[in-house]
């Protein structure tokens, strides 16, 4: 186990950040920590990283109790601030230089390593730009090369593509998955689930501090009762047939948006099948047909009741 | 070593700011140093000084006294009235005013302890001379009457008058030219206090602000970096910063005063202002953890330098602050920075006597650094906790 908290107790105040957080991170894998904004993601990582003091419980990495004086555990971390944490008054290239510094003493290695970061980022041509000069892209992405340049085993990246461009997110994504297969353990942390759908192998559900739901996207498909959604283009439009639709099993609702039939259904076998058998039946000529399965965002809607989507 | 690095690599991007307060105080040192150098290299019999001369005592002592001084002096009639003095002292037309009192060549035979009022324009070159022109008078006049028993004030007059003639007039303009060398000295290492205390206030808070900042205070905690090893490395890197700025800001005073500078009184204004470095590098230390952004920084480093400047004498003679400002002023290391430059510049002769006001007043001026560095310990403690 690379990292294992137990019953976390984190309190700012009256506010309670952390309820008995609990969370294992298994070598290799790309961990994904996945909740709304103020879920507490933040203040779980500073509480590993043993930035921040907390109430109650344990934390180990690499099967060693963590603390701020762990120095041989942190040597191993690789780590990606949720804030952007470089020096204004470095360049590119001395701000990695500067971080990978504090891993890697041998300058010649070090130089190498520096190199190779900046390509993995792909700031090759940025190298004596100064951070203020950089996108919010290319900042983010200078940010992952300062964490990643020494090639930690483990790496933990906080809401690493906050308010950027979707081009780097891309290149993030991808290399945070090349990373993994290099070797590398990950822990990503992120309110939008698409990310963590794409690039995680297990995820871990987070609202008000707890983990609310732990596996991998299907298995947390598979939890829910919800199953796919099924949007079919009616050709000639007639009311009637909502009713129908609805009456048929494992059809939990059935509405017209314009001429689209949108029915959501339970999880169960075999629903769209039923839903285009029974309008066949029906005589009715349908166009486009979709079907979705459910997403993350219906785990989460059916655990807490409300939208995990960031509607800002 | 990295963070020794970084902190050099943020001096230098803001160099421009800092090496604004280097270059105007390398401004100010030549000005001043142009405009205060004619008078005191010139022959001196060229520029004698206005004095005014009053003898309340009827005596042979004291008409040869009023008799050395016109020799090297122009005497001024003026009345002996105070307002008239003051107006008179602070328009230039007279710099030195000597008051003879009554019974003073009767007391000085009878051995006692005589004294001869002066007032002059605090500081300038002619208060020095002329002072020792009066003590030498008195000094051999005290000579003679303690050596030679019952002489009558007449001959006594002509032995000191004859005595003088022969051999202080050489010595006592060497000694003027030293001591007024030393006095531009004075006043140029004085002036540093101003530059010298900006540019390390400037120079430290930026630097501390940045590792400061909460992300990246956060981030290096990340780091297997010891605190110990990254304190360790700031506080090298803003001593070397400010071994670094002392050196380039006397570099002028070499160039200028040549060697002068080589001298035990050079070495006492260049140590004095090495110990007020230190000083002003803890109290920038200081300012450091309490401001808040980049904006105040430059605020502070203008505040504080040239505010304790003004209210220490570095603008402004000591002399002619009041009371109750130097009184606000002493609790500033400037004050006692200033101190000790005047004093060393005054200074005639270089013994322990004369030295150690000078060295209690470093003291003091370490002990401001100690005093910071104290704050600034328990200000971060605070905040850690809060
Ligand atoms: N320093 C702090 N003081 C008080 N409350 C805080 C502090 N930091 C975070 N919180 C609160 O703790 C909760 C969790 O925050 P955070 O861990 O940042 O969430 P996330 O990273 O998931 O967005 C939020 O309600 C936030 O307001
Ligand atoms: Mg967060």
């Amino acid at each position: 186990m690379i990292i294992k908290v137990n019953n976390l107790v984190k309190r700012y105040d009256d506010l309670i950040a952390l309820d008995h957080f609990n969370l294992e991170v298994k070598e290799g894998e790309i961990f994904g920590l996945l909740g709304p904004n103020g879920s507490g993601k933040t203040t779980a990582i500073n509480c590993i990283l043993s930035l921040l003091k907390y109430d109650k419980g344990t934390i180990e990495v690499y099967g060693r109790p963590m603390a701020p004086d762990a120095y041989d555990i942190k040597r191993n971390i690789g780590i990606i601030m949720q804030n952007v944490a470089v020096f204004d008054e470095l360049t590119v290239y001395e701000n990695i230089d500067y971080f990978c510094g504090m891993y890697i003493k041998d300058k010649k290695k070090r130089r190498e390593l520096v190199e190779e970061a900046i390509e993995f980022v792909e700031l090759d041509s940025f190298r004596k730009f100064l951070p203020k000069k950089l996108s919010g892209g290319l900042l983010r992405r200078l940010n992952i090369a300062c964490g990643i340049a020494h090639k930690p085993k483990l790496i933990i990246l906080d809401e690493p593509t906050v308010a950027v461009d979707p081009q780097s997110r891309r290149k993030i994504l991808e290399g945070i998955r090349k990373l993994n297969d290099d070797g590398a353990t990950i822990v990503y942390t992120s309110h939008y689930m698409e990310e963590v759908e794409e690039i995680c192998t297990r995820i871990a559900i987070m609202d008000k501090g707890k983990v609310i739901a732990l596996g991998t996207k299907d298995e947390l498909k598979g939890m829910i009762n919800s199953g796919e959604k099924i949007t079919v283009e009616i050709l000639e439009h007639n009311p009637d047939i909502l009713e129908g639709v609805r009456s048929l099993p494992n059809i939990v609702s059935a509405e017209f948006n314009d001429n689209m039939l949108v029915a959501k259904s339970r999880r169960g076998k075999n629903n769209l099948s039923a839903l285009l058998e029974y309008l066949r039946s029906s005589q009715i000529n349908v166009g486009r047909i979709y079907s979705e399965p459910p997403t993350l965002n219906d785990v989460f809607l059916e655990i807490t009741g409300k939208e995990l989507r960031d509607h800002a | 070593m990295q963070v020794y690095k970084a902190l050099f690599k943020i001096i230098h991007k803001n160099l421009p700011q800092i090496t604004i307060y280097i270059f105007s105080f390398l401004v100010v040192a030549v000005i001043m140093s142009n405009v205060g150098s004619n008078p005191a290299n010139a022959d001196f019999s060229e520029t004698r000084v206005n004095i005014a001369f009053f003898s309340y005592d009827d005596s042979a002592l004291s008409d040869g006294l009023e008799s050395s001084l016109s020799n090297i002096t122009n005497m001024i009639d003026i009345p002996d009235d105070r307002e008239k003095l003051q107006d008179a002292l602070f328009f230039r037309e007279v710099e030195y005013i000597v008051r003879v009192p009554k019974g003073f060549a009767e007391d000085l035979m009878k051995g006692k302890d005589v004294k001869i009022e002066k007032i002059a324009v605090p500081g300038s070159v002619s208060e020095v001379y002329l002072d020792n022109v009066i003590n030498k008078y008195i000094n051999t006049a005290k000579m003679y009457i303690s050596n030679m028993k019952g002489l009558s004030d007449k001959q006594l007059t002509d032995f000191v008058m004859k005595d003088l003639e022969q051999k202080a007039e050489v010595k006592l303009i060497r000694k003027v030219e030293e001591v007024s060398k030393s006095q531009k000295v004075g006043y140029h290492f004085n002036y540093m206090a101003y530059s010298l205390f900006a540019v390390l206030i400037l120079g430290v808070s930026t630097v501390m602000l940045v590792f400061n900042k909460k992300d990246l205070r956060n981030r290096n905690l990340c780091s297997p970096i010891t605190p110990k090893s990254m304190n360790t490395q700031l506080i090298l890197g803003n001593l070397s910063y400010a071994v670094l700025a002392w050196l380039i800001m006397i570099m002028p005073s070499l160039f200028m005063f040549g060697s002068f500078m080589f001298t035990a009184k050079g070495m006492f204004f260049l140590i004095n202002s090495l110990v007020f470095s230190l000083s002003a590098l803890c109290i920038s230390f200081l300012i450091s953890i309490l401001v808040k952004g980049p904006g105040a920084i430059s605020a502070a480093a203008n505040v504080i330098s040239l505010g304790s400047s003004f209210i220490s004498g570095v603008l402004v003679p000591q002399e002619l602050l009041g009371s109750t400002v130097l009184r606000i002023g002493s609790f500033t290391p400037t004050y006692w920075y200033v101190k000790s430059n005047n004093i060393i510049a005054g200074m005639t002769e270089l013994t322990l006597r004369n030295i150690t006001p000078v060295l209690y007043n470093m003291l003091i001026v370490f002990g401001f650094a100690v005093a910071s560095i104290a704050v600034a310990l328990v200000v971060t403690k605070q905040k850690r906790t809060a």
